[in-house]
């Protein structure tokens, strides 16, 4: 799914395609052949995670279709992973992979390094591979301000006079890399890396990319689609920008005032029949799209004003809940379609919003909505790469995408994010300030923890995705610059 | 290929080599020499804003090394645009990219430019049905139909007659089901959805369930016909007991007949242990992995919002 470039996107899928090229030959051969130089992983197992806990569904029709077809292909490539322990990867205490964290760091620093000439289709998506591996890899626990003097002036080229980020030198300003850029900046933090973007000119960008409508295209005469609502939102609020409109905004010379003129009302039409949220009004319910939505709405202001106030709840929830797939235990983005690492994150990153949302009603705090320990059994027994990386799914090649989103997806399962309503002070609180009011609270064994302290994440904010603590230390920067 | 630096044709242009911003510039990638100089040329014929033939030329070639490379396909609709260029040329030109790049998002938007310009919606439909022969699902295509229906009004254009043959071929296409929705309950040209209409979509995707219970979309549908018709969903209460029937638990067909069952009873006066029942089946036998989320349904029964 694409983030703000939603999964089915182009950088991921590009990506996808890329790495294949150098990697295929070694994880062919190194994966052939593993099933009977392996001692089963049930041997070795505790019996506190016993196998028989995989659910099925005693459920299935006998009509085959495609989409069956291809769901019952890849079930058999992913069963191995779920029943046994290919890799042999060493396991915790609950029978289950242990996260390959020095693995996945090396391959994540091995991401922000030199790519040869066939990868000149990541040329406009390169911010995107440094938000990609600097996430990736606070998430498993690296301090990467030995990277902040490169990243700072990797953006600086990248940065377009008249305001905004592109893929590189030259290239047109585009909101996906604005948001990739300044995240990247932002993960990175300090002064230098702060003050190297031009806030005035990314204001008069975003204004231009602000649509009469209520929405935001993502690039000038590009697709208007919700990403670029959340990411225009995103930067607006780390960077602390004014929320009046530019001048020049095309929404502005319509008669609109601000970057929120009509936004939760474009948002709510693009929730769908089916309860899930589209890239834009009448489009397909997708998850990586209604993460940017249920993200852009916790922006503008607490989980449960703005989505009981913007979107049927109980539809959304419903929806959402149908997204994990069983057996594999991860998520799926649409209906009927495969379950994906990346979802991990797009559909698993819905959930601390929505579980906000819905705190406290009836029967209190911390209502368990989905199978959090599911979810990690599927990101660390099926999507850990036998080389470091994580991916799709078996079968599928390690890439910095699928990488940062399991990562992020394993976090939002190992913690649980709790709004804290009293923080928040409604009308009096500063615009903007909405996603400032979020605590974690542990996630205990009855939640489904089937995971030890070394294989446990970093926590990170559930809305900007980025370490805890980095999107305070920005906002509060631009606010004592004011 | 011949270097546009011995080219005569370009001589006036001093191309704009790439700035990495300092020394190790990160994920950096060592370009082709052919790639890093058109790229040159690109950057400086941009800077001049030159609206050019040669500019097109260089844009298919820059294009055919990375069609994923936004600025160049955004350039290159400006500068059509700005030269009057013939615009069916370029739509010839465009299918075989699209073609070979199936999921770059790119490129349909660049058509959606073209065709709006265009103003004709003509072969648009064969094409798209061409794409979809090789992926059912294409999300950026799927949303490029729905513009293309909307922009020239082709809600009777024969688009419900594909959607019905993809279904047909495969019932659980979501993105067809969701364009089904979109063509009868989407339309903004004035045309009120009848009864008749809204009988004929509960009965198509009654029929569909019936063919494969245990698929979610054709339930997803007609839940969405129900509110959209602000109809009750006790009316399927007999349909949904039919693949669901909670006696004799062992001939239950169906989660999604369970699901609906559960809501149904959670909205009828009394019935809160029946609705309790259905949705302990789920959590207990029927799709246990979402058994808190059942769970939780349960906790809701009763209160006000409790109607999922
Ligand atoms: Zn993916």
């Amino acid at each position: 799914m694409a983030t703000p470039q939603a999964p089915s996107q182009s950088p991921s899928a590009r990506l996808q395609e890329l790495l294949t090229t150098s990697q295929r030959i070694e994880e062919l051969s190194d994966s052939e052949g593993f099933e009977d130089a392996m001692e089963p992983a049930s041997a070795q197992a505790p019996p506190s995670f016993p196998k028989l806990q995989m659910f099925t569904s005693p459920l299935r029709d006998e009509l085959v279709t495609d989409s069956s077809a291809i769901e019952a292909e890849t079930l058999d490539d992913i069963l191995p992973f779920l029943e046994d322990n290919p890799y042999d990867f060493e396991l915790n205490s609950f029978g289950v992979p242990k996260l390959q964290r020095a693995q996945h760091v090396a391959f994540l620093r091995r991401a922000l390094g030199n790519y040869p000439a066939q990868f000149a289709a990541m040329d406009a998506a390169r911010p995107w591979l440094l938000y990609w591996s600097l996430q990736g890899l606070t998430c498993l626990g690296e301090d990467v301000s030995e990277y902040r003097e490169r990243v700072t002036y990797t953006f600086s080229a990248a940065q377009h006079p008249m305001g905004g980020f592109g893929g590189g030198h030259g290239q047109l300003p585009h909101l996906a890399g604005s948001y990739a850029a300044v995240l990247s900046l932002v993960i990175v933090g300090g002064k230098e890396a702060y003050d190297m973007i031009d806030r005035k000119a990314m204001w008069h960008y975003l204004g231009n990319m602000k649509q009469p409508d209520g929405g935001f295209t993502m690039a000038p005469g590009g697709e208007e689609d919700v990403r670029g609502a959340f990411c225009a939102m995103v930067i607006l609020t780390l960077l602390n920008l004014p929320l009046d409109l530019p001048p020049t905004s095309p929404a502005k010379i319509k008669g609109d005032e601000t970057f929120l003129t009509k936004l939760p009302e474009w948002i709510s039409r693009c929730q769908t029949f089916e309860g899930g949220i589209g890239a834009a009004p009448t489009n397909e319910a997708h998850g990586g799209y209604a993460f940017c939505a249920l993200g852009c709405l916790a922006l503008i202001g607490s989980p449960k004003e703005m989505l009981h106030k913007h979107l049927d709840v109980p539809a959304l929830l419903s929806w959402l809940a149908s997204r994990q797939t069983q057996p594999e235990g991860g998520f799926q983005g649409r209906t009927n379609k495969l379950v994906d690492g990346c979802y991990s994150h797009w559909v698993g990153g819905c959930w601390g919003i929505v579980e906000a949302a819905v705190q406290g009603s009836n029967d209190g705090v911390g209502a368990r909505l989905w199978r959090r320990e599911d979810l990690v059994r599927y990101i660390l027994a099926c999507c850990q790469g036998q080389k470091g990386g994580l991916r799709d799914k078996p079968g599928k090649h390690p890439d910095a995408y699928h990488t940062c989103y399991n990562l992020a997806g394993l976090s939002a399962a190992q913690h649980r994010y709790v709004y804290d309503y009293e923080k928040s002070t409604g009308a009096a609180a500063a615009p903007l300030s909405a996603a400032f009011n979020w605590t974690v609270a542990d996630v205990v064994e009855e939640e489904g923890k089937i995971w030890d302290e070394d294989d446990t994440v970093n926590i990170i904010h559930p809305v900007f995705v980025v370490p805890w603590g980095q999107a305070e230390a920005v906002r509060k920067y631009f606010e004592e610059k004011a | 290929m011949t270097s546009y630096a011995s080219d005569p044709a370009w001589a006036d242009i001093e191309p704009l080599p790439q700035d990495d911003g300092g020394p190790h510039p990160l994920a950096a990638i060592a370009y082709k020499d052919e790639y890093s100089e058109a790229m040159s040329y690109l950057r400086a014929v941009m800077a001049k804003n030159e609206m050019s033939e040669r500019v097109l030329g260089l844009t298919e070639r820059i294009i055919g090394m990375n069609p994923a490379h936004y600025t160049v396909w955004l350039y290159r609709s400006r500068v059509l645009a700005a030269l009057s260029y013939d615009l069916r040329t370029e739509l010839a030109w465009l299918n075989p990219t699209a073609l070979k790049h199936l999921k770059n998002y790119q490129i349909w938007h660049h058509r959606q430019t073209i065709v709006d310009a265009l103003d004709s919606a003509d072969g648009e439909q064969a094409f798209i049905a061409g794409m979809m022969e090789q992926d059912a699902k294409n999300y950026h295509v799927w949303s490029y139909r729905q513009w293309l229906v909307k922009r020239f009004a082709l809600w009777d254009a024969g688009e419900l007659e594909i959607v019905e043959a993809m279904l047909q071929h495969d019932v659980r296409n979501n993105s067809a089901w969701n364009h089904r929705y979109f063509l009868v309950f989407g339309r903004d040209d004035g045309v009120v959805v009848e009864q008749k209409t809204i009988d004929r979509e509960i009965e198509y995707a009654k029929e569909t369930i019936r063919k494969a219970p245990q698929n979610q979309a054709p339930w997803n549908y007609v839940r969405g016909v129900l509110r959209y018709a602000k109809l009750s969903p006790a009316s399927l209460k007999e349909f949904a007991a039919g693949f669901a029937p909670v006696e004799r638990p062992e001939d239950i067909k169906s989660s999604h007949a369970l699901d609906l069952l559960a809501e149904i009873y959670a909205q009828e006066q009394g019935k809160s242990e029946e609705a309790v029942r259905v949705l302990d089946l789920l959590a207990e036998k029927y799709d246990p992995i979402r058994a808190n989320y059942w769970n939780f349904r349960k906790s809701q029964l009763g209160s006000a919002s409790a109607a999922a």
